[in-house]
């Protein structure tokens, strides 16, 4: 059926055997020799001041080769806390041992002292007038309730003396200030289109509830590591497992005020990402600082314990959001309001608060989006970041709205979706776009339109959109007097891009995929390459790597012309050898031959260079459907069925994109009935896979992928990114099938048994 | 820390250590031997990620302490292939995409290695199950557990 004989086709992938032997390097495998073990020092605290640090104790530990804190960083930039602590477990000073128990017993042996503040966790209280304001005049903390807030402080510090009724008094005060004045703003983002007033006076059915997501973990299985060493001269080589090697170089030349020249990071193999190993530099700093320190390779290394409190998780939000339909089905208006948890710093994913308006025709749209910092760490990416959230409270109303209309789910989306050149809601046009039929294909896969449901079971439908990112990156190809092609990059292989560009370039030079073989530099020797997240790995080193062995290929005909003494337009290159088209007898000369020929001509060896970083990319869609059963006794949901399909323009290799599909739809999953990090008085309160359950194969059936092709015009033979789509529908998809189970709406996440039981309680049953 | 004389077998090789008392074996195979192929996810026995296989049964290395495996059989991921050829379970991970970044998949292909070997003829809901101390968080276990039946189904008919 393919026109093609290596793109489009299941093979192995380029790192299969390393990957099954245990030999792929991982970025705490790396132990160069004289290597110490670093640790870092973190605060017991959630919020607190810090009046002293004593290192003297732990200096004393044999096998303790360096101690640094914020006074060891040259630049001055913030490395580590210096007077105040945000959150439980914010680096205070690292320690460089000899051995990794050592290391660990020094960071005990650092005494810290602390005043402890007041603690806010919780959005929603963050935002109110009487929370503490975290970062003091950098945030819309009004001053009278700044001096308000003080005075209960100070009085509730004295003992001596109850100051209750005082204290009540200043509390009343605070409450007077007006509610739609936010408190602990870190950032904010708002758009409209059309009005939205109008939609919903127009409308026959108007939903409006409240969405309430978790703060969630990407949970790769590797922490977070890195090796550093810093040389006499002043270099320094950052081994480091990450997503984006030449972001680190940038991150940390900026961080300690290095020339780039001077930094090399060298990606290892990568221990999953999802988004929160892109630009992240928690270990890579210290490392660099502990080997300048000492002389010698250090390396750090975060244990599971330490990623829960310090890693970059994805945010948690609160969403109001209202619709408004027609009794016929047309949705007329949306409004959403939504706070995210940005923790200690600013940066959740507060743009992606648009994606409420799904792919569906919306006139009239507002969304007001607000960052609120909280006494937690910061958040980084989890794969789509922010659409899981948002398209949970979109597609979850959606729901409710076509069950007041009385109208099937599926039918109800298929009606309201976008087609090419439709207006988007607040953005730009819709090119060419395969919703429909995605959504279509995920029905038709999973029975939905003859589906029975027993008692106490149910289904669920949602779709969820995603864009994939593009950027910048190189390739050179080279072929060699073998016939075998080389290729050499500097992009960090997210599980099977590597593969991908291999068949790729195996594609146009017309020689079997086993034939190419694919090396990856470090920032030293690469070409520049984006961070490998987004989903852009193949969108946009497949077209770099296409433009490279079209390069190599043009060379190969020029040197077959010369060779064959004949133009180039009569020329083709197929299976791997340069033919004369139009000659009889036929007349062909070997790539092989070609290369070797190449080493003594003018032009020299065959080398194609290919450079790419910006085009326009294509939305995609996932769409899901989930059969489950839900014990009223118990609360417990099983899933009997889960069934994912996802517009993927082209798969280039379709077991990686079902794996991709797979991955992504569990990871959904696992968000929506599983994964919650809990936080209770003084931090984060469930550091652990024994108290953060993740799923495990004793948890879910099979899922079922199912690969739907609508080309993406600038993508490599027509791909689309494909990694992060699977997320964005499967926490509505779960919420609504459970909610055709029991008949309660659910919209507090993660949908756990004993929320069910509370739910079904509420409700009468 | 003294540190106490232990021998122990891995993968057929005998090895004489020097360790201390309070290093896992995972420690131990990890930094002391250099065997870096068993991997570190949790260090509390919840991931499966370093799982080997002592004396026959498949434990979690960084659950055990270093001086307790004296004088035991260890095999790790690096001891699975023989003769230059990959084991079964190995091929069907290959095969099938059972793997994506790869670092939950030397744990789990030695859980189901030491599962294959006590019984092939297990049901997929029995492997799912029995693989349920393994976390993989890239692949949604769908393509593990293709791997996991192929290779028993290989190991049955040419057993």
């Amino acid at each position: 059926m393919s026109e093609y004989t290596v793109v489009g086709q299941t093979v192995a992938r380029v790192d299969a055997v390393e990957k099954v032997t245990g030999a792929a390097q991982y970025g705490a495998d790396v132990h160069p020799p004289g290597m110490l073990y670093g640790k870092l020092v973190r605060s017991k605290h959630a919020h607190a001041n810090i009046l002293s640090i004593d290192t003297s104790a732990a200096e004393k530990l044999p096998g303790v080769r360096a101690i640094i804190t914020q006074a060891d960083v040259p630049s001055g930039r913030r490395v580590f806390a210096t007077d105040k602590v945000l959150y439980l477990g914010e680096p205070l000073a690292a320690v460089a041992a000899t051995d990794a128990d050592i290391a660990e017993e020094a960071a005990e042996l650092i005494h810290i002292e602390y005043e402890v503040l007041p603690v806010v966790q919780d959005v929603m209280a963050a935002i109110k007038p009487s929370a503490p304001g975290l970062h003091g005049d950098a945030t819309k903390d009004g001053p009278n309730r700044r001096d308000i807030n003080a005075q209960i402080r100070k009085l509730s510090r004295e003992k001596e003396a109850d100051h209750s009724d005082e204290i009540s008094a200043l509390e009343a005060e605070l409450e007077k200030y007006p509610d739609e004045v936010y408190y602990n703003i870190s950032a904010e983002s708002h758009s409209e289109a059309g009005d939205v007033e109008k939609g919903f006076a127009e409308s026959d059915v108007v939903v409006e509830d409240t969405y309430v997501i978790p703060r969630v973990h990407q949970t790769y299985m590797e922490p977070h590591v890195s090796v550093a060493s810093a040389d006499s001269s002043g270099k320094v080589t950052v081994w480091a497992s990450t997503q984006g090697p030449f972001a680190i170089r940038s991150g940390i030349a900026g961080t300690l005020g290095i020339p780039l020249t001077q930094i090399n990071v060298i990606g290892t193999t990568m221990g999953g990402g999802f988004g929160g190993r892109f630009g992240v530099i928690i270990t890579h700093v210290p490392a660099v600082l502990l080997s300048q320190k000492t002389g010698r390779p250090v390396r750090v290394q975060m244990t599971r314990e330490e990623e829960f409190v310090d890693g970059r998780p994805a945010p948690g939000c609160v969403i109001k959001l209202k619709t408004g339909a027609t009794h016929d089905g047309r949705i007329l208006a949306r409004q959403a309001l939504a706070f995210w948890d940005s923790g200690s710093v600013s940066g959740a994913s507060i743009g992606s608060t648009i994606r409420v308006r799904g792919v569906y025709k919306i006139p009239n749209l507002k969304v007001d989006a607000y960052g609120v910092h909280t006494n937690k760490s910061g958040t980084a990416a989890y794969r789509a970041p922010g659409a899981p959230q948002a398209i949970f409270a979109g597609e979850s109303q959606l729901d409710e709205i076509a069950e007041r209309i009385g109208m099937d789910p599926v039918k109800f989306r298929l009606m309201n979706m976008r087609e090419e050149g439709d207006a988007v809601p607040a953005g730009g046009s819709e090119p060419k776009v395969g919703y429909k039929e995605t959504l279509e294909a995920v029905a038709d896969a999973a029975g939905w339109w003859d589906r029975e449901a027993g008692e106490n079971q149910g289904w669920g439908v949602a779709v969820g959109d995603w864009t994939n990112g593009c950027g910048p990156g190189g390739v050179y190809v080279s072929v060699h007097e073998d016939g075998s092609v080389r290729i050499f990059h500097g992009s960090m292989d997210i599980t099977g891009t590597d593969t991908a560009i291999s068949q790729i370039i195996a594609e146009i030079l017309t020689v079997p995929y086993k034939s190419v073989t694919i090396t990856r530099g470090d920032t030293d020797s690469a070409p520049y390459s984006t961070g490998s997240g987004g989903s852009v790995v193949t969108f946009t080193m497949g077209n770099t790597a296409k433009l490279a062995a079209e390069d190599a290929h043009q060379r190969v005909l020029e040197l077959a012309s010369e060779r064959l003494n004949t133009n180039v337009d009569n020329l083709e290159l197929r299976a791997g050898a340069v033919h004369v088209i139009t000659a009889d007898p036929p007349k062909s000369i070997s790539l092989g031959e070609l290369a070797a020929y190449s080493l003594s001509t003018t032009g020299g060896p065959i080398v194609g260079k290919g450079s790419f970083a910006r085009q326009a990319s294509t939305p995609a869609l996932a769409a899901q459907i989930a059969k489950v059963e839900v014990d009223p006794g118990t609360g417990r949901t099983r899933v009997l069925k889960l069934v994912a399909s996802q517009d993927v323009g082209f798969a280039i290799n379709p077991m990686a994109v079902e794996g991709q599909i797979e991955g992504g739809t569990v990871q959904g999953y696992a968000w929506a009935m599983m994964e919650e990090m809990q936080y209770g008085e003084n931090g984060n309160i469930n550091p652990g896979f024994v108290d953060y359950r993740v799923p495990t194969s004793a948890d879910l059936p099979t899922v079922e992928s199912v690969i739907v092709e609508v080309p993406a015009p600038n993508g490599p033979y027509g791909a689309k990114g494909v990694g992060e789509p699977p997320i964005t529908p499967t926490l509505a998809t779960m919420a609504n099938a459970v909610k055709d189970a029991i008949g309660v709406r659910i919209t507090e996440l993660p949908i756990k048994p004993e929320k069910v039981v509370d739910a079904l309680k509420n409700n009468g049953h | 820390m003294a540190k106490h004389p232990v021998s122990l077998t891995v993968n057929g090789d005998e090895h004489d250590l020097l360790i201390e008392p309070r290093k896992t074996l995972l420690a131990v195979l990890r930094d002391t031997i250099g065997l870096t192929g068993t991997k570190e996810g949790c260090s509390t026995g919840d991931c499966g990620a370093c799982t080997v296989i002592v004396e026959g049964k498949a434990v979690t290395s960084c659950m055990v302490l270093g001086v307790t495996a004296a004088g035991k059989e260890i095999t790790t991921i690096e001891g699975l292939a023989s003769d230059g050829a990959l084991h079964p379970v190995q091929r069907a991970f290959i095969e099938t995409g059972g793997y994506q970044c790869g670092f939950c998949t030397p744990g789990f292909i030695i859980a189901a290695k030491a599962l294959l070997d006590e019984n092939p003829a297990r049901t997929e809901e029995e492997f799912r199950h029995a693989l349920g101390g393994n976390i993989c968080r890239c692949t949604g276990y769908t393509k593990i557990l293709e791997a996991v039946m192929q290779a028993a189904e290989e190991i049955r008919t040419t057993a």
